[in-house]
């Protein structure tokens, strides 16, 4: 187990209130007049809040594979009854996830202020794939799948007092952070809806941040960043996840110094990226102000439409969006495919990105929530399971498609409405996962299209998306001309979906 | 986690096992807190290999052993020092690759060499 050797210094149980210095670093930090000898017992002493008949004891000799409180999981070993809160628990990975963890045994709360079903329906679009009303979701959770969850209607950032009471109600060992607009193209809209993802994002998050503080410090927050706020910089040097290691050396001047510790260069591609980056530094310095800890979870492009948990029942499915704002490129590819109207690939259509799948991404957070950071420790993982470009992903859709479900898939190029590069460099590292925490992906891209074909052709489903596919070509453009994307041309397929399965036997899995 | 191939002391072993040490001891003072020191802890594992036999390597968590830290007066993190004989011959400040700390070490150690 990968969490095994942690001790109660990571557990979101231990209670260290008045017994660590928090300003350790020399900041005025108390001085002690004792010297050292070899009968003195380690300062630190902290107490357990789930087992008080523990008394003042030392954090770091019990580890969690000792501790009768965590439990052995396919996962790692997590708290028994875990008491998990998600913010933005109604959106497409917050449902997801809320099955998940409580079906794991997780007691789960969550809160959502609706504002995923608004901005979908503010832009004429819908889920694709319906999704039941809240109080529906959450008896069927109970109904089905025996999922008890503690939910309230909460705007994180205009009704912070309520969630702080709230929080302050189920004290959470671990809350993880999903309520944010997760759109860039959302963002670049128009004023008004630069300022809401900018609000909602940023400010939410920093209202959370004081509301952990003020509650429960020893929490462990999991915020979900994305692999965006890296850019795609055409040094061609890797995306390190989110801090550079030790060994990287800057040169200058005939001298060096290592860079270790220092957050890497961001440089986002959208003002919804630009609140990420911004959470992202809030999160940080929340860390080191108050001692909070946090993973800031950099995920790749998400895709998919399945787990066990949301495919038990149609009332318990996930949302899926495949317009141009809230769609993610596979899912809008399959829906494309699915109704006969050619898979779209925006400029050169070789932008490379990292991608992870639904249910992949619900294993990783899972471990993750299993093994908590330190004491103020803010750490970064990048979470994507492979590398692929857009042009690679249209032809898997179009062979699958044609070769699977007898679809006459076409791919064609269209004017780029983004400010970004159509060819790059792109190497992204995502090593933590696999080799500090264990995760190995489950999914393959090709199972998880073919699933999502299985289900968009379904006659619901693909009736949904005949009604809104006129929301699927992109409009918004981020000069902020109002126009109509170009269509340039039609690819032809023959012997690229050769060049594609030679790519594929070379794809490189790091 | 406290995976690491390096010694960990504590307030209540630094004095046996640094300052009456026999060998060198290279002793990295670190805070959960610190990134930089998160970056350091692959090192020290391979320090601790690199020197096996002729200096012992470990790291003392600055927040869990306040009395040693005082006594040193670390004040930033990480703090390296190389303790020899039961005294501190030299410290740096600030994240160092495993090629800087190498030459750190060794330096150190050259430079209290008997003419």
């Amino acid at each position: 187990m990968h969490n095994a050797k942690c001790t109660c210094w990571n557990c979101p149980a231990i209670d260290l209130a008045g017994k660590v210095d928090f300003r350790a670093c020399g900041q005025s930090g108390k001085q002690f007049d004792k010297t050292l000898d070899s009968t003195q017992e380690t300062h630190i002493m902290a107490e357990c809040k789930r087992r008080p008949e523990l008394g003042l004891y030392d954090p770091m000799a019990i580890t969690f594979q000792e501790c009768p409180q965590w439990q052995e999981t396919p996962y790692g070993y997590i708290l028994k009854d875990m008491r998990v809160m998600i913010l933005g628990i109604d959106g497409y990975l917050g449902w997801t996830l809320a099955l998940w963890l409580g079906s794991l045994g997780c007691k789960v709360s969550g809160v959502d202020n609706y504002n995923r079903r608004n901005w979908v329906k503010e832009r004429g679009a819908h889920t694709i794939v319906p999704i039941s009303r809240m109080n529906q979701r959450l008896r069927a959770a109970k109904e089905i799948l025996d999922i008890d969850i503690d939910f309230r209607q909460i705007d994180i950032y205009t009704q912070r007092e309520r969630l702080k009471e709230f929080i302050d109600e189920v004290k959470p060992e671990s809350i993880i952070h999903y309520a944010e607009n997760p759109s860039p193209a959302f963002s670049m809209i128009d004023v008004e809806h630069a300022i809401e993802v900018q609000k909602n994002n940023v400010l939410g998050t920093l209202a959370l941040l004081f509301t952990i503080r003020d509650t429960v410090p020893e929490s462990a927050l999991l915020k979900l960043g994305t692999m965006g706020e890296y850019g795609t910089p055409l040094t061609g040097r890797p995306l390190f996840e989110g801090i550079f290691p030790a060994e990287a050396i800057l040169q200058w001047g005939g001298r060096e110094w290592s860079l270790g510790g220092e957050l890497t260069p961001r440089d986002p591609v959208s003002f919804y990226h630009v609140s990420k980056v911004q959470d992202t530094f809030n999160v940080y310095e929340a860390c080191k102000y108050w001692w909070l800890r946090s993973f800031d979870i950099m995920q790749g492009v998400i895709f998919g439409v399945h787990t066990d948990q949301v495919a038990a029942d149609p009332r318990l499915r996930t949302r899926l969006d495949i317009d141009e704002w809230f769609g993610t490129i596979i899912n809008r590819f399959v829906a494309q495919a699915v109704i006969g109207i050619p898979l779209t690939l925006y400029g050169l259509g070789k932008q490379i990105r990292g991608f992870i799948a639904l249910r992949d991404a619900m294993e990783c957070m899972t471990r993750l929530i299993c093994a908590p950071p330190e004491p103020g420790q803010y750490a970064v993982v990048n979470q994507i399971s492979g590398i692929h470009s857009a042009r690679q992903l249209a032809y898997t859709v179009a062979k699958i498609g044609r070769e699977y479900f007898n679809l006459p898939v076409q791919i064609q190029r269209v004017e780029n409405p983004r400010v970004e590069a159509d060819e790059h460099p792109f190497e992204a590292l995502y090593e933590k996962l696999p080799k500090r925490y264990g995760f190995k992906p489950k999914v393959t891209i090709d199972e998880e299209i073919t699933r999502m074909f299985e289900l968009f052709l379904t006659p619901e489903v693909k009736k949904r998306i005949e009604e809104r596919k006129q929301v699927i070509m992109p409009k918004t453009w981020w000069s902020g001309v109002k126009k109509e994307v170009e269509r340039l041309e039609l690819l032809d397929l023959k012997g690229e979906i050769e060049e594609d399965e030679r790519l594929r036997m070379f794809k490189v899995h790091r | 986690m406290s995976d690491c191939e390096c010694l960990r002391f504590t307030d209540k072993n630094f004095n046996q096992e640094v300052l009456q040490s026999d060998l060198p001891v290279f002793v990295d003072f670190w805070g959960s807190w610190c990134p930089p020191c998160k970056t350091v802890e692959p090192i020290m594992d391979e320090l601790a290999k690199h020197f096996d036999g002729k200096v012992k390597v470990g790291k003392l968590n600055v927040d869990q052993n306040p009395a040693t830290r005082s006594l040193f007066n670390i004040s930033g993190a990480p703090t390296f020092i190389l303790f020899k004989d039961g005294q501190a011959l030299e410290r740096i400040v600030g994240a160092r690759s495993k090629k800087q700390l190498v030459l750190f070490i060794e330096k150190t150690l050259e430079s209290q060499q008997p003419e």
